[in-house]
């Protein structure tokens, strides 16, 4: 099995190229990178794909059946060289290995079927029940995201900034400094939760997470069973010495039997590099010594039991979604969703919440929800008008979009694509509260869907036509007004509507021959 | 021989004070002495491209190096306030920029910095304006107007409703301060012109909507005037201002107005426009708190047509 030796590295490589190349979509603060870096890095994403393709079927989006077939023909290579969340268990393992801290010595373990199994079924049965919810906080790159967008991307943003400061106090304005993210405590913290959750499944069994928790990893677990290739033990030249159970962080080679579960082994291939005979390594699956299969009847009973016990319980955690509300009141107006999501419910069906589009996100009006889309939309994107607003020509969004929640938009597709419509509330507006003059709104507004009309003494104030409002939330952000809240405000669209173009005529250029004055 | 060497040394001579002369430094010092020559108020130009009309424009003024010492720091403030081309005329032209930055360097000067609190993502309209192109390509440095911890602080004693603002340092530190406007329609303050654009040098510009615009806009001025004021009305936004909706607000007039006096050139500037300088609140209220005159007629302006 010598020749086999240069799959590891070539695993090491691809792996590292992946995850810095996440690390530098989330890094992407401007939304600077090429689509195509997106959309190359993302479309080897199994759930991402696999719900972008059942909305938008196409080559692009079928990465999904590239990583199915991948794992047909030699197991869950994904899961060590495509998984960000996996390549970043690795990373942790490589850092726990070479603290001075002692690391427990591997060994054989017992596959958690009870847990990995309903898990998988759980997801599935959730899936009529409550949308993408369990897929959504379960699986692997939506998780990843979401650490890199809240964990990451603020550490990048403020050494950034201190090298940017450091050089401004010798003048030199190179290196611009950004804004720091915004802090929410609640996506914050679940971010943080589920990462140190992870560090600590790591620390304690190195790819528990993927072996128990993922449904990815049990989806492409179960196909692994029918791989075309499969690591196994030539039980002829085998020593048992140990090394390859050592090396082994899926903790699936039993090496008192000599066998190898295929359906836990994540293809790192670091046993085949430790092995001191050649013994261990990818063979073609029918010519594998016999080796006692463990009856499959136990882990068919925790299935099933599993399933039923939560598709009853199912039910009760979806809540009941808030009823509609056709008076547009500031407070109660409901969350708003990006332009492309083409409604609210859409976003909730196909976002997993990685959060990319929030990263990426020019002037940061994409912000993380909580609870603002109810419980079964958590950690999904939603307009922050506050924080800021949507750029005009900007679709930087919906080109990211690695599940198709944000289909892509072209540019004159964005700008008649309605989100909400204006609302001016004309008792809290400056111009009528102090009588000084503003236009802050209209100064904003890309359509002039907010426009100024003459008022008394000299003075203009706003006049809205919503038919032509893309919603983009300019005029709220401009606004002045405070107390109570602002004057003028987006009102959602649940369901996105088309807006009417804004009709111009071209103004006459009047040709003169002596100054005015 | 003691002849030739005579000729010699006084044709050089004459070479050496010509170049001197043509300088431009030193007109100043000789024309001080002739009373007929009043001093230039203001120049306007027309008919030409931008840069070309920045040239002759600055040229008649005695060129930036009347305004710039050697190894000064420069700090010119475009409008940059959105994401548009400069077709949309929302931003100062940046050919007009680019040739400012070049011949401050030209002048002497030993860094140029420009930058603009944008209103738009700032790093969307540097592009797009064209402006961080023209402003690296002719030697200037691009800053970010978007960094809170570069504004900083000042009092502003005889405003009457803005009594303080944050002010970003590059305006406190520069040695000259060049503001460059582009003439435009404002849905709020009426005009987009040279006062106005000052509102892109301070950080908390909602304080202004809040509080009477156009005090404030007239206040600020009390702080700190522009050494120049250069009015860049190449392309014109007459109506839906200040961001526009398309080129279709647009007009092409190729003016441009170089003048100390900021009430001077934003009242020339209405004209061109064609709106009564009464409609523009802050200017009068300007001219009242002393920062210049309405009265053009009072002024000595240079019209030079291309």
């Amino acid at each position: 099995m010598n020749n086999q030796h240069w799959l590891r590295p070539v695993r090491i490589i691809i792996a590292l190229i992946f995850l810095a190349g996440f690390f530098l979509l989330f890094s992407d603060v401007k939304g600077n990178l090429p689509w195509l870096t997106f959309e190359v890095l993302t479309s080897f994403q199994f759930v991402p794909s696999l719900l972008k393709f059942l909305f938008l079927p196409g080559v692009l989006t079928a990465g999904f059946i590239l990583i199915i077939l991948l794992t047909i023909f030699s197991g869950r290579i994904y899961c060590s060289a495509f998984c960000p969340l996996g390549i970043l268990q690795d990373a942790i393992a490589f850092l726990q290995r070479r603290l001075p801290f002692k690391t427990k010595r591997r060994k054989f373990r017992k596959a958690l079927n009870y847990i990995r199994y309903p898990v998988l079924g759980l997801s599935v049965i959730s899936l009529f029940f409550t949308g993408i919810l369990a897929i959504n906080w379960l699986d692997p790159y939506a998780n990843f995201g979401r650490i890199a967008s809240n964990l990451y991307q603020p550490v990048y943003i403020a050494t950034r900034n201190l090298l940017a400061n450091i050089l401004m106090t010798f003048d030199v304005y190179s290196i611009q400094p950004f804004v720091q993210k915004v802090f929410y405590p609640l996506p914050f913290f679940i971010a943080l939760s589920v990462f140190l959750l992870i560090v600590s499944m790591v620390l304690y069994r190195d790819r528990l997470f993927c072996n128990t928790i993922c449904p990815v990893g049990a989806i492409l677990g179960l196909l692994s069973k029918i791989s075309f290739l499969k690591i196994s033990i030539a039980k002829t030249s085998c020593t048992q010495c140990g090394n390859c159970q050592v090396a082994c962080k899926a903790n699936c080679i039993n090496i008192k039997q000599m066998s190898v579960d295929e359906s836990r082994c994540v293809s790192c291939f670091n046993c085949i590099n430790v092995c001191e005979d050649s013994s261990i390594g990818l063979r073609k699956a029918w010519m594998q010594p016999a080796i006692e299969q463990p009856s499959h009847d136990k882990t068919k009973r925790d299935f099933l039991k599993a399933g039923l016990l939560f598709a009853g319980a199912y039910p009760l955690l979806a809540t009941a979604e808030e009823g509609e509300e056709d008076h547009p009141r500031f407070c109660h107006r409901g969350p708003i969703s990006p332009p492309g999501s083409q409604s609210i419910e859409h976003l909730k069906e196909k976002c997993v919440g990685c959060q990319l589009c929030i990263s990426v996100c020019p002037t940061k009006v994409l912000q993380p929800s909580f609870l603002e889309y109810g419980f079964t939309g958590m950690m999904l994107p939603r307009m922050a008008n506050d924080i800021g607003f949507c750029n005009y020509d900007c679709v930087k969004c919906s080109e990211v979009c690695p599940t198709g929640a944000i289909i892509p938009l072209t540019q004159e597709e964005k700008k008649t694509t309605q989100i909400g419509k204006v609302f001016f509330n004309k008792n809290l507006c400056i111009v009528e509260t102090d009588g000084t003059a503003c236009g802050s709104c209209s100064e904003h507004c890309p359509t002039q869907a907010v426009y100024m009309v003459p008022y008394h003494d000299n003075l203009t104030i706003p006049e809205t036509n919503p038919d032509i409002c893309v919603g983009c939330g300019a005029c709220e952000y401009a606004c002045p007004v405070e107390n109570p809240h602002v004057a003028i405000y987006v009102v959602p669209n649940k369901v996105h509507q088309l807006a009417q173009k804004p009709l111009t005529e071209k103004v006459e250029t009047v040709e003169t021959e002596e100054f005015p004055f | 021989m003691k002849r030739r060497d005579f000729i010699r040394k006084s044709v050089a001579a004459s070479i050496a004070s010509g170049t001197l002369f043509s300088m431009g430094r030193w007109d100043p010092l000789l024309a001080s002495g002739n009373i007929s020559a009043k001093a230039i108020d203001m120049v306007a130009v027309k008919n030409g491209e931008p840069a070309a009309m920045f040239d002759a424009g600055i040229a008649a003024l005695g060129g930036l190096k009347s305004f710039i010492k050697p190894n000064q720091t420069v700090v010119v403030k475009p409008n940059i306030g959105w994401d548009a081309p400069p077709e949309r005329a929302a931003n100062t032209n940046p050919e007009l920029v680019g040739r400012i930055v070049k011949l401050c360097l030209e002048a002497g000067a030993k860094k140029v910095m420009v930058f603009d609190n944008t209103c738009d993502e700032w790093t969307a309209c540097y592009k797009n304006s064209g402006i961080e192109k023209a402003v690296k390509a002719n030697g200037g440095q691009i800053v970010s107007g978007k960094v809170a911890g570069n504004y900083h602080p000042v009092e502003i004693p005889n405003g009457k409703i803005l009594k303080k603002a944050s002010v970003h340092e590059l305006i406190l530190e520069s040695d000259v301060f060049i503001n460059v406007p582009v003439l435009k329609n404002h849905g709020g303050a009426t005009m987009s012109l040279a006062m106005k654009n000052l509102m892109g040098i301070v950080w908390d510009r909602g304080y202004y909507h809040a509080n009477n615009l156009h005090q404030c806009i007239a206040d600020f001025v009390t702080y700190r005037k522009p050494d120049l004021n250069i009015v860049d009305g190449y392309r014109v936004m007459k109506r839906n201002g200040p961001r526009g909706v398309s080129v279709d607000d647009v007009a092409t007039m190729k003016y441009q107005l170089i003048s100390k006096d900021i009430v001077a050139i934003d009242t020339a500037a209405t004209k061109i426009f064609g709106i009564d300088t009464e409609r523009v609140q802050h200017i009068g209220m300007a001219e009242e708190m002393g920062m210049g005159t309405t009265n053009l007629d009072s002024l000595n302006i240079k019209r030079i047509t291309l």
